[in-house]
């Protein structure tokens, strides 16, 4: 066997899930949103490739295929999309049964909440002397650029953790165009890529 | 200052219960999307807290912020009334039927999505999903497509994360104060510029 499938098997047998049996856990999935908040960048999507290495990869709570099925439901149902954190405690929490995927979907989301939100409330109070400071020039024009390259990342992640047929990369090809050209409610292209999906010409 | 702006702001300061019924309605009436429009609609015209002025300085410190745009606003709004009372009420009122409603979807996922026509559905919309994650960088691209040094800490930091797998939070904590370095604002000079000498 070529060393890098060696490398890549002891990887996924060594990935056993995190169970959050009990209140421990869940307090250090918790601990991980809270040091996280305060890294979401141009709007918290720059965050979704920490998201997936966090569930799928580290505490393997979601297989890659859910992961890429939450960020669709995050993404259609109304309301921010950053609501996606509380369908990753969900996940966390599921092999415990409803009731404690539940409590762990409420514990995530205020954890990647809190932070930024107490810092948001420190901003809005002191904004008039944070106006003109070169620090908030510096930040907005410096942090610009990064989160350009960081949600570059995160759409290469997406694309690759969706990991669709051919016909299916053509339609996220189409999809990227048409989101770029026009002013198409995405949930329409949603709708009909999930009846391609229906009739099995989107498989993966 | 416009008539608009000088009629606008009559109401008196919304209390906790009012910010987060106002957020309610916010959240409620963007279910189709548009919702930065929305909350001006309701909460500069309809309910007439804010001038627009004061709306729109909010956004721009939503924006800045780390969080998510829509819930920053909704935390500048009940900040600016009450302080972080204000602010968990109003927070409280913009998620609360949107989340509801995801965590309703999120149990029937996990408890139906081994079902085939399930799947193959959801490999459907997973595609145009990823469509849709493909097109954000590409949506604020056009604002540095003339600033070269811009253009190449995005081409760097995409290649450290896609190629060499860095992750975010250390690649934040180094690039982001060498990049606030350089742009650090120069009182003599304008704002670096395509081909302008350092």
């Amino acid at each position: 066997m070529p060393p890098l499938l060696l490398a890549a098997a002891a990887e996924a047998a060594s990935c056993t899930p995190m169970r959050l049996n009990d209140l421990g856990h869940l307090l250090q999935v918790m601990g991980t949103f809270l040091g996280l908040s305060l890294f979401s960048l141009g709007g918290g999507n720059t965050l979704l490739t920490e998201y997936h290495h966090l569930s799928v990869e580290q505490y393997c709570w979601l297989r890659p295929s859910q992961f890429a099925d939450i960020y669709a439901l995050a993404e259609a149902a109304p309301g921010p999309s950053s609501m996606i954190v509380g369908l990753l405690g969900m996940g966390a929490g599921w092999p415990e049964g409803p009731g404690w995927a539940l409590l762990t979907a409420y514990g995530a989301e205020i954890a990647i909440l809190l932070p930024s939100t107490l810092l948001m409330v420190v901003a809005c109070l002191s904004w008039n002397r944070l106006r003109d400071s070169p620090w908030r020039v510096a930040f907005e024009r410096g942090l610009g650029p990064i989160t350009l390259g960081i949600l570059f990342a995160v759409g290469v992640k997406i694309l690759k953790t969706a990991d669709t047929n051919a016909a299916g990369v053509v339609v996220s090809l189409l999809v990227c165009v048409l989101m770029l050209r026009t002013r198409i409610s995405p949930l329409w292209f949603m709708a009909v890529a999930g009846g391609l999906g229906a009739f099995g010409l989107i498989n993966r | 200052m416009t008539d608009a702006s000088k009629l606008s702001p009559t109401a008196p300061a919304p209390g906790l219960r009012q910010l987060f019924s106002g957020m309610l309605m916010v959240a409620l009436s963007a279910f189709g999307g548009g919702l930065s429009a929305w909350s001006q609609r309701i909460i500069v015209e309809q309910r007439r807290w804010m001038s627009n002025e004061e709306f729109l300085t909010g956004l721009t410190v939503a924006r800045l912020f780390p969080g998510p745009n829509q819930i920053n606003m909704a935390v500048y709004v009940g900040t600016f009334f009450r302080g972080l009372p204000g602010a968990l009420a109003a927070l409280a009122g913009m998620l609360l039927v949107p989340f509801t409603l995801l965590m309703g979807v999120g149990l029937l996922y996990f408890e139906f999505h081994t079902l085939p026509a399930l799947d193959r559905v959801l490999a459907g919309v997973v595609a145009a999903a990823a469509g849709m994650a493909l097109s954000m960088g590409f949506k604020i691209l056009d604002q540095y497509w003339k600033d070269p040094m811009a253009l190449l800490l995005a081409a760097v930091t995409f290649v450290l994360m896609t190629f060499f797998h860095v992750r975010l939070v250390p690649l934040v904590l180094v690039a982001g104060p060498l990049a606030m370095a350089w742009y650090w604002p120069r009182p003599s000079h304008t704002r670096p510029t395509a081909g302008a000498p350092r």
